[in-house]
């Protein structure tokens, strides 16, 4: 349209929209004077008055069809239409609640279900690192393992052209003392070039200037925001000042911004970080504490990163053979969403069948609408109501529920995802930064649009099919349903069975698993077991000589406590995270090939750990406090290792070794046995144990050269394990007392007991069963109003039918086999069809099942009956309507 | 119902903005107008010309007006306003040209 018509144009309109009364009048008036000329004109051609009118009006061909086509020049009768229909869409769902009430909480368990998942899913998979162009951040590791040597690290760096730039980082657990409140942190040595790669600029104060790695500089410190919140209160007047760490005076010169969390995959919540000083390690290419990262160059892809390194790697091997073998590149991201990858896919993976089964759902509850309806829509297009008002009408209606249905799902979603992250287990990373986003309301509107063109499209299907003679004609004789249309819902309803046997089979298997996890015995006894951790670092205690008398005076003044019944310490608590291996060696046997050696869990305890674990000894003797003067040097071994090592014969007296035979070996006897206990997770078995005693002066003078494992076997912090005859959370007091009145600057750190332990073991299994568990009853559900309101439906349309069968003799349980066999040849079908898909999808189950294959046939069998039952009551409910039919009454309502 | 001998798309507008570059008329007057000047071959149904009217008047190209009818009736006239006429050029030319190139196609010999 040209702009000169606009004037003219916009006049007309707001006319017809604002003076609709009178344009409507003239309108009639207009067609009105026209009939009475024609009628005129036809009784002048001699017609009889009532004929000539008849005619005139036969040959207008409908008045009230003509003024709707003039109604639809004027463009803005399509405003005005919409916000009729509306307004008639909201009375029509208003007259059939049931429906919409069902519709709308479909879509809303739909909806807000997926978007409380895919809240989750967005912000622990999809959502990119917090870090500047993180696509690019890589770590530089080994296949077997993700730590570097420092030497290893300086070649690569000097002969690799790939990387912008390269850093490391080794794990820190300092003691905060100087203050009124000791504190074991979470910290960070990280090579100067590691925050610039991140490229986050501080928020306070500046990062780490590369000399600042060196011997001989000031000892500085950044902040995390968190932790300056904590012991700072936010003082932005916290850099300059000092701590101490460890003993060690360091001066705070940054403060990273709100958010910043490095590393991303292990060492999480890390609370400051502080330069990485390999001064006295440059030529170390042994050592195994430090993860190297990296930035790849702009334009370098993983594959040549990988190459290169690959190529730099197989130089340093042969100048240093046997140290440095399967090098890779890994993504960041991948680091840190690998472990949860599958799990979250397969949630991804139950959302979307919900949903589609919500949809589906809706769908044949509208078409179902839209057949009763029919004669409806018929009058409406007898009327003059073009094929696009009826179908704008469909879609309206559509449209409102799905709006109504996505309220109701954000509501959920809102709800949903807060109880998600309150139940979420903690390895789930990055779980703290969840929150509702744009992209997770851009999925919500995106399967608001297809809920509404999915169910929208069938009944305006069916509407614009609708034959206005034959509906009308038919008229309430309830005809059967047309063929075509009845199989659409029928095949709407097999397949929502066979998405809810998928998730039924799926939810079956991990719950299957949950029960085998209860079932597992740890190999001790959690109960009335309370842990704390005491380090020593950084305050008087941390002399050797001094460490050994006060470990020793705390775990017997712990033991004398009342309401103790037994008290020991180990280094590593059991199902703490802390899976601690090292190498060993068999006397009598040839040491093994580089690489291929025999590693084993390793643990130091103080005496009277097994007794107060209730851990029992197979063979042999606990370790006793003589053990720990280092005269005789003792192992005690686990029953697997006992049984590998020394098959048939007995392990005690045998000896082993940390150190390599070839050279003057460290043997150490063992004297004991003891049954096999969960370490690093509750559902990991197999893991041969080693317990070493206690052995103070081992890294003190007189021991040098010998492995560097013996420096273990004292360690600055211990874990005391406290059995209580009582609630063992109300003893976590007096146990801290005692600690301080032995050390006051003692940080006392990770006090729980051993039962919340286990428990947070069991999170991310109860965490996966729970949704799982919801999102199959939600399918059951939902299949069985699906099946539910197609039987009624069928019921209802065939209510004659049955009736003249009743009359012609068929008995009642015949009607009733008949409507039960409908509806359940649809369950069958669609159960068997979900059975083959749930054979192919549960595999990627596997990494979330324990004791149970993905393919157990009891659990297939279960799911299997289960929904059989539920639609077997589903149809049966108007399968007794059907068989309650009175003959009588139904052919004499016709 | 007498069906109308199905006018080309668009056509009926073309007639109508020719009709009313003529004189001012009502919708019964262009109906019966149409049938003699094309005598009796262009019947329009009722059912069509009005709508086309609403449609022609909404595009700006003809105005209404309520007049009294020479019988004294109230009545709507339309008459052409300056866009339509510049519409009904157009569209004669349109109509020309199609016409002779069919004619064209149409008297070709056969071989």
């Amino acid at each position: 349209m040209r702009f000169e018509h606009w004037p003219y144009v916009v006049r007309l309109r707001l006319r017809s929209l604002l003076r609709r009364g009178r344009v409507e009048r003239e309108l009639d008036e207009e067609l009105r004077d026209h009939l009475e000329r024609q009628v005129e004109a036809n009784v002048a051609q001699g017609m009889r008055p009532d004929e000539a009118r008849r005619q005139a009006q036969l040959a207008m061909g409908g008045l009230e069809q003509r003024k709707e086509e003039c109604r639809d020049t004027r463009r803005v009768s399509r405003l005005e239409n919409l916000l009729r229909d509306v307004r008639y869409a909201f009375t029509s769902l208003r007259r059939s609640k049931g429906f919409t009430a069902v519709a709308v909480l479909t879509l809303g368990l739909g909806i807000g279900a997926n978007t409380a998942i895919f809240t989750v899913v967005n912000a622990v998979l999809l959502r990119p690192l917090p870090y500047r162009d993180p696509g690019a951040l890589v770590l530089l590791k080994y296949e077997r393992s993700t730590t570097v040597a420092p030497a290893t690290f300086y070649d690569w760096q000097s002969a690799s052209r790939s990387y912008a730039s390269m850093g490391l980082a080794e794990w820190w657990t300092p003691n905060l003392t100087g203050s009124d409140r000791p504190e074991a942190l979470r910290a960070l040595h990280i090579s100067p070039t590691i925050l610039p790669m991140m490229g986050i600029a501080p928020m306070l104060g500046r990062v780490f200037h590369p000399d600042e790695a060196h011997t001989g500089q000031d000892r500085v410190v950044v902040l995390s925001y968190p932790y300056w919140k904590a012991r700072f209160a936010a003082d932005s007047g916290a850099v300059g000042r000092r701590i101490i760490l460890d003993g060690e005076s360091y001066t705070i010169v940054g403060v990273m911004p709100e958010g910043f969390d490095f590393a991303p995959f292990w060492a999480t919540n890390t609370q400051l970080w502080v330069p990485l000083n390999l001064d006295a390690r440059s030529d170390d290419r042994s050592g195994s504490s430090l993860r190297g990262f990296a930035r790849l160059n702009p334009g370098v892809t993983l594959a040549q990163a990988r190459s290169e390194l690959t190529a730099v790697t197989a130089r340093v091997e042969l100048a240093h053979p046997g140290t440095s073998k399967g090098v890779t590149v890994v993504p960041l991201q991948e680091m840190v969403v690998g472990d949860v990858h599958d799990a979250l896919v397969i949630l991804l993976a139950a959302v979307a069948f919900v949903m589609l089964i919500a949809c589906a759902n809706v769908a044949h509850l509208q078409l179902m609408r839209a057949a009763a309806r029919e004669r409806e829509f018929a009058v409406r297009a007898a009327l003059g109501a073009s094929r696009s008002r009826i179908l704008q009408q469909s879609f309206l209606e559509s449209g409102i529920l799905a709006t109504a249905g996505a309220m109701l799902g954000l509501a959920l979603a809102w709800g949903g995802v807060r109880l998600l992250v309150a139940l979420g287990p903690a390895q789930l990373p990055r779980l703290q930064t969840i929150t509702m986003d744009g992209t997770v309301f851009g999925v919500l509107v995106g399967s608001i649009v297809l809920a509404a063109l999915l169910f929208g499209a069938a009944p305006a299907r069916a509407a614009a099919r609708a034959d206005v003679q034959g509906a009308l004609k038919e008229g309430s004789r309830g005809a059967s349903e047309s063929g075509r249309r009845g199989r659409f819902r029928s095949a709407l309803v097999a397949s929502e069975f066979a998405m809810a046997v998928v998730l039924l089979v799926g939810a079956g298997l991990v719950l299957r698993s949950f029960f085998a996890l209860l079932a597992v015995d740890p190999g001790f006894d959690p109960g009335n077991l309370l842990s704390a951790q005491v380090a020593l670092d950084g305050t008087a205690h941390i002399d050797p000589a001094r460490r050994a008398v006060f470990f020793q005076d705390l775990v017997e003044r712990v033991g004398a406590l009342p309401g103790v019944e037994s008290a020991s310490a180990i280094n590593h608590l059991p199902l703490n995270g802390d899976n601690w291996k090292f190498p060993f060696f068999v006397e009598g046997r040839p040491a093994p090939p580089e690489g291929q050696g025999n590693s084993a869990l390793f643990r130091v305890v103080k005496p009277g750990y097994f007794r107060t674990m209730r851990i029992p000894m197979i063979e042999g003797r606990d370790l006793s406090p003589a053990d720990e003067s280092g005269a005789a040097h003792v192992v005690v071994v686990n029953q697997l290792m006992a049984r590998r090592r020394w098959p048939g014969q007995s392990a005690l007296g045998q000896r082993i070794s940390v150190d390599d035979p070839a050279r003057t070996p460290e043997w150490f006897t063992v004297v004991g046995v003891t049954k096999d206990a969960r370490q690093g997770g509750w559902a990991e078995a197999g893991i041969e144990e080693m317990y070493f005693p206690y052995l103070p002066y081992s890294r003190g003078p007189g021991s040098e050269g010998s492995h560097p494992l013996l420096s273990f076997l004292d360690p600055t912090y211990l874990t005391l394990v406290i059995r209580t005859t009582s609630d063992p959370v109300a003893l976590a007091r007096s146990v801290e007392d005692v600690v301080h009145e032995l050390d006051r600057d003692a940080p006392v750190s990770n006090v729980i007991t051993m039962q919340q332990a286990v428990s947070a073991q069991f999170a991310g299994p109860r965490f996966y069963l729970l949704l799982l568990g919801v999102f199959a009853a939600v399918a059951v559900v939902l299949a069985a109003v699906g099946v539910y309101g197609v039987i009624s439906y069928s019921v209802a349309r065939r209510t004659r039918e049955i009736g003249v069968r009743l009359a012609l003799g068929a008995g009642r349980r015949a009607v009733f086999g008949l409507v039960v066999g409908q509806g359940m040849r649809l369950a069958l079908i669609g159960g068997g069809i979900g059975l083959a898909g749930a054979l192919v999808i549960t595999r990627f189950l596997r990494t979330l099942l324990f004791g149970v294959r993905p393919t157990d046939p009891a659990t297939f069998l279960l799911g299997t009956l289960i929904l059989a039952v539920v639609a077997l009551v589903a149809c049966a409910i108007p399968a007794r309507r059907a068989a309650g039919v009175e003959p009588a009454t139904v052919l004499r309502s016709e | 119902m007498s069906r109308p001998a199905d006018l080309v798309q668009g056509t009926l507008d073309l007639l109508i903005l020719k009709l009313l570059a003529l004189e001012p008329l009502n919708g019964w007057a262009i109906g019966l107008r149409l049938k003699q000047l094309s005598s009796d071959v262009l019947q329009v149904s009722e059912g069509s010309l009005y709508p086309a009217l609403h449609k022609l008047e909404q595009e700006g190209w003809i105005t209404a007006e309520w007049k009294q009818t020479e019988n004294n009736r109230r009545a709507k006239f339309y008459s052409l306003t300056r866009l339509g006429r510049r519409q009904l050029e157009r569209e004669a030319a349109a109509w020309t040209r199609l016409s002779q190139a069919i004619s064209l196609v149409v008297r070709m010999r056969e071989a």
